[in-house]
């Protein structure tokens, strides 16, 4: 049988070869992988959509909210440092905006610079996450007392594990690029990179509102 | 693409749409009408109960709506079935045909594929319409309710509360009653999981979902007695989770009820127990305590269903009573005559037990003893 | 050398090459990228499975031959109804429709080489029995009692049984979604230069409807048994009232996912019937666009209708008309390919072979379950019928005269091709009739039980037994009826595993058939096509001929005749042979 075109070639070079035009048909795979992608971030979309529709629900059934504990109405959540914090995550969004056009007019130190940014905003955003969850806390609402609890801490965990894996994810790409896999005309991995981190802001604008602003 | 062309296959050949499509479509029709015929005018009794008789005024709006849906359905799975079988027959491959004979090639026929669009849309438009009113009769059509009571689901048994009744009936202990010609209204939900009340002459079902109440809304027509049961999963005895509903012209219902008012004031009114016998108690005690409560009694913890009695005015674990009130000879009468319902289960009140003030008087005598 | 990883990856949708041969007997049978392979995995574990729910079945109907409950404690048959309808949904069905059918075919009906992402096709199926197996260790822990539909506040009671049954359902909806997306962009990108969507099978039409559900439903399903979990294992309250919860919470996730589902199982078999009605009629499937169309509106339809499994549960009444009407709505886009597959059978050639047995005791039994399911449809009527045999009676008319039927349709038609070898004609028709036989006896009296007020999943039936007498009498009737669909399974194993040694040599296209697997040799080599094939028209057209360029083997246009296993004695040992 027919042996791949690559097939005498090994490690790094092979790879780039893969990627790039050495065998025109190989483009094709790139092509299915982002649209495999944005069918998985439509999915992820509705995984929000139903626990979001699940606290909407709740919230609409519930006699009065914020709900009583232990005798005392709990108090809405405070927004003025999620609101500093929503600020950290858009910024992180507009780092990464940068860093793609960069990378598209091939200024590939520009393009690591704002990817190091984006990542740091990112874990500087899921700290900013962590303390907000020490705030709550403090003030007696756990997953388990109350449905407020539960919504909140599911929501917005499971928003923080996205942006974890998305800083890992991230990363890896900032890795890939740095051994060439991606070139100035054939970069869909970045743009897979880019449409996720902009579902993760986009995620967030809902959960803020949600939780913060209503 | 030039390629050599083999001849033209050939094609089965037949007359008109088949031999012998018109006479089985007729056949096929005519089965149809007498089914819906039989749908409309026939005694359907057997299919569901109380059909011919219906209990109540939306049984009777619901059984219609089946007819009217039942013709059609019919009709559809007549002519389905009946056109399936005849085609396989009737365009069968015969042995005869040469090899490459092919059926007719036919893709589509945009007229007959708007009928067949139109005509069940059309159907499905007027059933929509008909099960609108259905609805709206169900939800909406009951003015305001001569009688509102309300039901709540336990594991395993339903209880109704009627107004001026402090406890409820329990359907596993004894028939609930409702009157007849009047408009009624059920408030459903349950005090632990999700159960179903239906009684299938009524149709209706409400589903009894902790932290909901639901309105079940009709007028019965006639008296009788009918099964309650319920129809969502709740448990492991979900199974044995029925009841009976007895329905009664109104005076007999209000002597019913007023039988019920009465003697649960009898059981709320302090009985004389100065004059409990020790030796009847303990008798009654082993006919009619021991299937819960262990004979001879025993300590709390060694429990049968209930806890056991052995030192029931005297245990320094258990100070007090299950009910939290100190074991008093009139705070041990209370719980015989009420019952109690707590975390180890529920202890049947003075109907459900058959207890007279007098076998009352006699058990507290003989617990009272126990040391 | 380069890593081999990335090597199986390449797919080539067009002229493109060849990845060397698998090596070894881990990498061709244990973790193969095959999709033919993975197709037979799915479809070993899905049958072995099918026999496990199966005889949890017959355990049922045994059970119900005696109005006391005749083997089995109310807690054990508990057990037996769920595992048997958790087992069938999620580790037989949909595997079985999707990953094993969809999988072997659909690839070689678009001349692909392979589905989009090999990789990620095998880690879907080796999720699938590590679920199957957390499902199975529940029984260990007293088992999951509450139903397949395990609704709380009464599934919490369950305790570590319920949490491993979440855990189970999370797990095979993760594989279910990675196909799904899988299915899609290999439909979407990776069909045959020149196969535009209007000249694809229908099987792959009906595979992309299905394929659109399994990715776009399942989450909702994670997140209702996800947050179950949670309040299992960790006391959050989503579902307790005494909380803030809402039991009819879960009702709206589980069943936004669990309507879809049930178009999962039957539109892949809509798919296969589309297949066998026009090769065995020896005509184009009458109303292809309608069919295809119709599969993505029930598709999408789909979404809009799940609280019609809720309408005495606590919805307020304005929102069950909507559902209602919508329900209605779906009926019409079923109804017409009903119709349309009624008229492919008119003026054809037939050939009562076993597969077309199936696809036409489809066509009646699936017709009678979809009209059940518009009198549950209706408010009114549901409202009398909910939770009873009624609703047993429609869902097992739908699957298993719906989705099995089709199913087990594929098996007989498409065994040559996978193995080369056709199955025994006569065993297969016998096991249709035991199949259709049993099917009706059993399902078809519950209907009537329903109606006369016999609810479901109860272990015992005395008080009802008492209102109706003749409720034994049926019980009875049904568990016999049911003897003749375990019959049939076995017949179908026996014959599975007889006709690898002893069936008649297919050949190429032992049916005569025009879709683009019938090209290749059977069974096909690991990379399908040596030359992709290039399409200029449908493929049902018998009148003209194939539509086909740069073909592995040639096909005489017109296939004939003596290609067919003929139902009469004119079968010869080198019929079919190429």
């Amino acid at each position: 049988m027919a042996s791949t075109t690559a097939g005498h070639l090994s490690g790094h070079a092979a790879v780039r070869a893969r990627y790039n035009d050495v065998d025109p048909v190989y483009r094709e795979v790139r092509e299915l992988r982002l649209f495999g992608f944005v069918l998985f971030l439509l999915s992820d979309c509705i995984l929000f959509g139903s626990l979001i529709f699940a606290y909407i629900y709740l919230r609409l059934s519930a006699p009065v909210w914020p709900p009583y504990l232990a005798g005392h109405q709990l108090q809405w959540f405070d927004t003025s440092f999620a609101a500093f914090n929503s600020v950290v995550l858009f910024g992180s969004g507009v780092t990464m905006h940068f860093a793609l056009e960069n990378w598209k007019h091939l200024h590939r130190e520009k393009f690591f610079g704002w990817l190091i940014a984006t990542i740091a905003l990112g874990l500087a955003f899921l700290g900013g996450q962590a303390h907000e969850w020490a705030g709550v806390l403090r003030d007696g609402i756990t997953w388990s007392n109350t449905t407020m609890g539960s919504s909140f801490y599911c929501l917005t965990g499971l928003h923080g594990l996205h942006v974890f894996i998305g800083t890992v994810f991230l990363a890896i790409l900032g890795l890939q690029a740095k051994y060439g896999v991606y070139t100035g005309s054939k970069y869909q991995g970045l743009v897979a990179g880019t449409l996720y981190w902009h579902f993760v802001d986009v995620i967030w604008v809902f959960l803020f509102t949600l939780f913060y602003l209503w | 693409m030039a390629q050599e062309r083999t001849p033209q296959p050939k094609i089965v050949q037949f007359e008109g749409l088949g031999p012998g499509f018109w006479p089985v479509t007729i056949f096929l029709f005519a089965v149809s009408v007498a089914l819906a015929l039989y749908w409309c005018f026939g005694n359907i009794d057997w299919l569901m109960p109380g059909w011919e008789h219906p209990l109540t005024d939306r049984t009777a709006d619901i059984d219609d709506l089946v007819k009217f849906m039942s013709v059609f359905a019919s009709a559809i799975m007549v002519f389905v079935t009946g056109y399936v079988v005849y085609f396989v027959i009737a365009f069968r491959a015969r042995p005869g045909q040469s090899a490459d004979t092919i059926g007719v090639p036919v893709h589509d026929s945009p007229k007959l594929e708007f009928w067949w669009t139109i005509l069940p849309s059309a159907l499905l438009a007027v059933l929509s319409a008909w099960s609108i009113v259905v609805w709206y009769k169900i939800y909406f059509g009951t003015s305001a309710p001569a009688l509102t009571a309300e039901v709540v689901a336990h594991q395993f048994y339903f209880e109704v509360r009627y107004p001026g009744l402090k406890t409820g009936v329990a359907t596993n202990s004894e028939p609930m009653h409702l009157p007849v010609g009047v408009p009624i209204r059920l408030l459903v939900t349950s005090a632990d999981v999700i159960h179903q009340f239906w009684v299938p002459e009524i149709r209706l079902k409400t589903a009894g979902v902790p932290g909901l109440v639901q309105n079940l809304n009709f007028t019965a027509d006639h008296t009788g007695t009918y099964d309650i049961t319920c129809t969502e999963f709740c448990g492991a005895g979900h199974s044995v989770m029925q009841g009976k509903i007895v329905f009664d012209q109104v005076p007999a219902f209000n002597t019913w009820l007023n039988d019920k008012k009465k003697s649960e004031a009898a059981a709320a009114a302090p009985i004389n127990l100065a004059s409990g016998d020790k030796a009847a108690g303990q008798a009654l005690f082993a006919q009619k305590c021991s299937a819960c409560h262990n004979n001879p009694p025993t300590p709390f913890d060694q429990k049968l269903v209930g806890p056991g009695l052995l030192h029931i005015t005297d245990d320094p674990a258990h100070p007090n009573l299950v009910t939290g009130k100190p074991p008093t000879p009139q705070n041990i009468a209370w719980i015989l005559q009420n019952g109690f319902t707590g975390s180890i289960g529920t202890m049947p009140n003075r109907q459900a037990n058959g207890l007279s003030d007098t076998d009352i008087a006699n058990l507290v005598a003989y617990l009272t003893s126990l040391k | 050398m380069h890593t081999e990883h990335t090597e199986h990856e390449e797919i080539h949708a067009d002229h493109g090459h060849i990845h060397p041969a698998p090596q070894g007997f881990i990498r061709k049978y244990v973790f193969s990228l095959d999709h033919k392979v993975i197709g037979f995995q799915y479809f070993f574990t899905g049958l072995f499975i099918m026999l496990i729910a199966g005889s949890f079945a017959e355990l049922i109907r045994i059970q119900l031959t005696s109005p006391a409950g005749a083997i089995m404690s109310h807690t054990q048959y508990n057990e037996m109804f769920t595992m048997h309808g958790t087992a069938m949904v999620w580790m037989v069905l949909i595997p079985l429709v999707t990953g094993a059918i969809g999988n072997f075919v659909m690839p070689l009906q678009i001349g692909a080489r392979d589905v989009a992402f090999p990789w990620l096709n095998m880690i879907s199926f080796w999720i699938f029995p590590i679920a199957a197996l957390t499902l199975f260790s529940s029984m260990l822990f007293g088992g999951p009692h509450a139903g397949w539909t395990e609704y709380p506040p009464v599934s919490l009671e369950d305790g570590t049984a319920g949490a491993l049954w979440c855990l189970a359902i999370f797990i095979i909806g993760i594989s279910s979604t990675m196909t799904g997306m899988n299915f899609m962009v290999t439909i979407q990108k990776m069909r045959a230069p020149g196969m535009t969507w209007t000249r694809m099978p229908l099987f792959c039409w009906a595979t992309f409807a299905t394929a659109l559900m399994n990715m776009f439903a399942t989450v909702a399903l994670s997140v209702a048994t996800g947050c179950l979990f949670l309040e299992h294992v960790f006391n959050v309250p989503w579902y307790d009232p005494t909380r803030g919860g809402s039991p009819v919470l879960f009702e709206h996730m589980f069943w936004f996912y669990s309507h879809p589902a049930v178009y999962i199982f039957i539109i892949p078999a809509f798919g296969v019937v589309s297949e066998i009605l026009p090769v065995f009629s020896r005509k184009p499937v009458f109303g292809y666009k309608m069919i295809a169309f119709s599969s993505m509106a029930i598709s999408l339809l789909a979404f809009t209708v799940w609280a019609h499994h809720m309408f005495p549960s606590g919805l307020a009444p304005w929102l069950q008309l909507p559902f209602m009407l919508l329900t209605y709505a779906i009926g019409v886009p079923t109804g017409i390919k009903i119709f349309s597959w009624i008229a492919t059978l008119w003026g054809g050639r037939i050939y009562l072979t076993t597969p077309m047995l199936y696809a036409v005791g489809f066509l009646i039994t699936f017709t009678f379950g979809g009209l059940t399911g518009v009198y549950l449809a209706c408010v009114p009527f549901d409202l009398h019928e909910h939770g009873t045999y009624f609703v047993v009676g429609h869902f097992h008319y739908v699957v298993a005269g719906g989705a099995v039927m089709g199913f087990l349709g594929s098996i007989p038609f498409w065994y040559p091709k996978a193995t080369g070898r056709l199955m025994n004609e006569t065993l297969g028709k016998i096991g249709f009739w035991l199949f259709f036989i049993g099917l009706n006896g059993t399902f078809g009296p519950m209907h009537w039980l329903g109606l006369e007020g016999m609810p479901r999943r109860y272990a015992s039936y005395e008080v009802f037994a008492k209102a109706f007498p003749d409720a034994v009498f049926w019980n009875r009737f049904e568990s016999a009826f049911s003897f003749l669909m375990v019959a049939s399974i076995a017949l179908l194993i026996f014959n599975l595993l007889w006709s690898l040694k002893n069936g008649v040599v297919a050949g190429l296209n032992p049916w005569g058939a025009r879709t683009l697997e019938w090209t290749i040799s059977s069974p096909p080599p690991y990379y399908n096509f040596k030359n992709i094939p290039h399409v200029f028209d449908g493929p049902y057209d018998y009148s003209k001929p194939l539509p086909y360029e740069n073909l592995d083997n040639e096909q005489p246009e017109f296939p004939e005749f003596g290609r067919v296993v003929m139902p009469i004695p004119l079968q010869t040992a080198g019929a079919g042979a190429h």
